[in-house]
């Protein structure tokens, strides 16, 4: 029997998931080796939606605040990623950083007006600020390309070559992801996690206890906000490089619900949610475009949103906290929940 | 430069305008008054009821028939969204209910698209209303239905929540749940007639504004958040408030459409609105209470 | 000036002044110009029947509410205009009434967070865990071990709070205060519920807390206990003081006395 002392001293360590991250990390590294091409591309997919989705974790299922607009940051940082490298011919990974910074600058002044709203309320304003980015991506049309895109965007470089096969993509925006997983994880299990949780309104926080016992709550949800978008911006930036051709469509109002989505069913209470809900919602939408054609043709269009609509509905009442409670429920009772 | 044509011409489509987002937010307004639920699949009853007006018209059935036939669906449906979503869920927060109107919406969206595939479609305006010539502006002919329909509809309301004992009884239920449970208004019958209520109200509005604005499965997300913003920079507390953000809305966007360069009016006139809602968040018409 | 004189003399051991504070919610006068005095290392009560306006004076202090007139001080500094996470990082922390534990965490983080107030690591550098932020976070988990051993829950470290009993939640409660490091503390009704094996440990508890240099001002229902505990009794009725003193006095006070009248001399009104 371990003290209760050790057992926290582990948490606080990292140690309880050390060895989970480790298996995470080697079998993400050796997909591309058994996975075919087109296994690869699906999980670059994967990979990217996780990160977005991880930053909608810490921000929803952390602090509570909801948000229907992490498209206008994914899209901030892919639009910047790409204007600038197109134009200046800057470093990518360079506008990279200083990308992830901007849109990190806005979301503390958008979050700075958006906290002081009630939860409900911020859901349909993120959803409009997300319209209204699209329709000002679209207007700009010198500088974004308009309705049509911004195409050419060049690969991330390597040293002084710039691969551009997906593999590399892949193994980019999986190490990205892991070490934004760290970084999650620790943070959740830190002061900065509990003060997160503190101010929780939708899961058992207090916003009077979280003050009186010294917390800044409009700080510690403008800054959650901050770095929610910045994880958006990241993926956004990988998802220029990758893609090469960006359009506003991309990061509309549809986007930011599926991540909702994401976030929802994966899990809220850890950041390890968003893994599963990027991985289930991606594999669902491959299995329809594999299937739906052969059984009924056309697009499929259709067939994602009908799913994703009733995969939401159906986790929200009968599996309200997501994928991730299974695989508590299945964890030795000594620990919490 | 701007002459007097031009001014009325905005004010046309700016009343125009505002006349739709005003009942939209309006639909939203009865359903969150009554239940506390935020309605984001508002816009879809309006390409609901555009949608099936559509269909039925273009099937052969008269005017009148197509769309009380499509408003009925609606209502139907609204009632499906109630009874099989939100009420298995009515003790969930309001974010867990957001979610479940929001994949509703989803859902919808994806079933219109399959069984109408993605093309807009239009109606020609009712029984071929000639567009009007008013001091150089051009009033289309489908305008006035819509105003009209609006104004019906605004006015209906009011008596509804004024004067019935019906209405009377939903006001209750928003001011104090708990009360009214305890003086014999099933609330729960309260909440299903106010989804029914709104669904059958956007469906109106979808239909009149088909000839107007063309519809297609996608425009139901649009409309509700235009809907919903009008709405809370009026207050979404108060009846009034939402016609007032409707029309400020409409306002906005049909002045930047005629001053703007094109392509920039949307963001105009939604980016103004927004602002003017953060620095006001409890909506023009102060309400007391909550935000 | 003579008011200035007063406080000269009082700042050794005035930890905390009410002077003519009042608020009111939507018209309801809930608080209409009390004043009062706390003392350092004092255990004083504030006693009057429901709705008397105890709890709303609590978070007056705290700067939950913003008093409509009147000044409080808190260790020579004027805090009714600051926010309160200001006022807790001046060594003021308050358990509630109804303690509001945070269900999304353990036992143990429920105090954890208790530190927040006297730690300092960032988002950065809690995210990339930085040494100064892992030695911050072993010396959380200590004080916050200690303090949970303080109150006799040591065992039920990874407990979720729902699944405590209400006596233990108050000792959680309880624990993440004085995690907190404050030397005022407020505790809204902390006997409010406990069975009478409870009460004596509380008493016990905050006896040994005031030895150890803690001011306690805590709101009550009227019991003898507090009685037996407090130094100073401060009794409101309808958001008016109608008494100040020690026990003893308050006890022989008629307005006192009449606004119990029907009860033994200090008895009834518990809930
Ligand atoms: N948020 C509020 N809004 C309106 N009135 C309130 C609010 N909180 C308290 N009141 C009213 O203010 C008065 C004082 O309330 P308060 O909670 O301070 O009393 P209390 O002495 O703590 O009572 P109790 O012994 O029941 O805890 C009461 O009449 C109460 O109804
Ligand atoms: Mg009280």
């Amino acid at each position: 029997m371990r003290t209760v002392k050790e057992k926290i001293r582990a948490l606080l360590s990292g140690r309880e998931h050390r060895m989970v991250l480790a298996l995470f990390a080697v079998v993400l590294m050796t997909v591309p080796l058994v996975a075919g091409p087109y296994g690869v591309i699906v999980m670059v997919d994967v990979g990217l939606y996780s990160i977005v989705t991880m930053g909608l974790i810490l921000l929803m299922g952390f602090a509570g605040q909801i948000s229907l607009g992490q498209g206008v940051f994914f899209g901030l940082g892919a639009y910047m990623s790409g204007i600038i490298t197109t134009r200046c011919g800057l470093s990518p990974w360079l506008v990279l950083l200083v990308a992830a910074v901007a849109a990190g600058a806005v979301a503390i002044v958008v979050g700075r007006a958006l906290v002081r709203l009630r939860g409900l309320i911020v859901a349909g304003v993120t959803l409009a600020l997300n319209l209204v980015f699209c329709s000002l991506v679209v207007s700009l049309r010198d500088l974004t390309g308009g309705a049509t895109g911004l195409p050419l965007i060049p690969r991330l470089p390597l040293g002084g070559f710039a691969p551009s096969n997906t593999l590399f993509s892949y193994y980019v925006v999986w190490i990205v992801a892991i070490l934004l997983l760290v970084f999650s994880l620790n943070l959740v299990n830190s002061r900065t996690g509990r003060a997160l949780k503190s101010v929780n309104l939708l899961a058992g926080g207090s916003e009077d206890t979280a003050q009186v016992l010294g917390v800044d709550i409009i700080r510690y949800k403008v800054q959650v906000f901050a770095v929610g978008a910045i994880y958006a911006s990241i993926a956004g930036s990988l998802y220029a490089h990758y893609t090469g051709c960006i359009e506003p469509g991309a990061f509309g109002v549809h986007f930011s619900v599926l991540v909702a989505i994401m976030a929802i069913i994966g899990g809220m209470t850890s950041p390890w949610g968003a893994f599963l809900g990027a991985g289930l919602i991606v594999s669902v939408n491959e299995a329809l475009r594999e299937v739906m054609p052969a059984v009924v043709g056309g697009s499929t269009g259709a067939y994602e949103l009908i799913a994703y609509g009733s995969i939401l509905v159906a986790t929200l009442l009968f599996l309200p906290q997501g994928l991730m409670s299974i695989w508590r429920r299945l964890q030795p009772q000594e620990r919490f929940r | 430069m701007l002459d007097l044509s031009a001014i009325l011409q905005f004010f046309i489509s700016g009343v125009n305008l505002g006349c739709i987002y005003a009942a939209i937010g309006l639909g939203l307004f009865v359903v969150y008054g009554v239940t506390g639920v935020l309605n984001l699949a508002q816009g879809e009853f309006v390409m609901l009821g555009g949608m099936l007006t559509v269909a039925f018209y273009t099937a052969g059935t008269a005017l009148v028939p197509s769309l009380l036939m499509a408003v009925i669906i609606a209502a139907l449906v609204g009632a499906m969204l109630y009874r099989l979503i939100i009420y298995p869920a009515r003790n969930s927060s309001g974010s867990t209910l957001v979610f479940l109107t929001l994949g509703f919406a989803f859902a919808t969206e994806g079933i219109a698209l399959s069984v109408w595939g993605w093309e807009f479609k239009s109606l020609p305006s009712f029984w071929g209303s000639p567009n009007i010539q008013l001091w150089g502006a051009t009033i289309f002919g489908q305008t006035p239905w819509v105003v009209g329909t609006t104004l019906l509809l605004v006015i209906g309301l009011f008596f509804f929540f004024g004067h019935t004992i019906h209405g009377k009884a939903l006001r209750a239920c928003a001011d104090e749940p708990l009360g009214a449970r305890t003086v014999g208004i099933s609330t729960d019958q309260m909440a299903l007639f106010s989804f029914v209520l709104a669904a059958s109200l956007g469906a109106v509005v979808g239909a009149v504004i088909t000839p107007l604005t063309m519809t297609g499965y996608g425009v139901g997300m649009p409309l509700t958040i235009k809907g919903l913003l009008a709405a809370l920079v009026g207050g979404i507390n108060r009846a009034e408030g939402v016609i007032l953000g409707g029309m400020a809305l409409g306002m906005a966007e049909a002045i930047s459409a005629g001053l703007m360069p094109s392509g920039y009016h949307g963001v105009i006139a939604l980016g103004i609105l927004i602002v003017v809602f953060l620095s006001r968040p409890r909506g023009l018409l102060v309400a007391p209470g909550k935000v | 000036m003579s008011e200035k004189g007063k406080q000269r003399d009082t700042e050794e051991q005035a930890i905390l002044e009410i002077r003519d504070v009042s608020v009111a919610y939507d018209g309801l006068v809930a608080v209409n110009g009390v004043s009062f005095c706390v003392r350092r290392g004092d255990i004083i009560a504030i006693i009057g029947p429901n709705g008397a306006g105890k709890t709303t004076l609590l978070k007056l202090i705290t700067g939950l509410l913003r008093p409509s007139g009147g000044e409080i001080w808190l260790k020579q500094q004027r805090v009714d205009r600051v926010a309160p996470h200001r006022i807790a990082s001046l060594g003021v922390t308050q358990v509630f009434q109804d303690i509001q534990l945070f269900s999304n965490m353990s036992v143990v983080e429920n105090v954890m967070a208790g530190c927040h107030v006297w730690t300092g690591a960032s988002f950065l550098s809690t995210g990339l865990r930085l040494p100064h932020s892992r030695a911050e976070e072993r010396n959380i988990s200590d004080t916050a071990l200690r303090k949970l051993s303080l109150v006799g829950l040591g065992q039920k470290a990874f407990y979720s709070p729902s699944s405590l009993s209400w006596g233990e939640q108050k000792r959680v409660g309880l624990a993440r205060a004085l995690a907190a490091g404050a030397d005022l503390l407020l505790l809204d009704e902390p006997y409010g519920g406990l069975i009478a094996e409870e009460i004596g440990k509380l008493s016990q508890l905050l006896l040994e807390l005031q030895h150890r240099g803690i001011t306690i001002l805590m709101v009550e229902q009227l019991t003898d206990v507090v009685l037996d505990i407090a130094n100073q009794v401060v009794v409101l009725r309808y958001g008016e003081k109608i008494a100040d003193g020690t026990a003893a006095e308050i006890q022989g006070n008629e307005q006192v006395i009449a606004t119990y009248l029907g009860n033994g001399p200090l008895e009834g009104d518990e809930r």
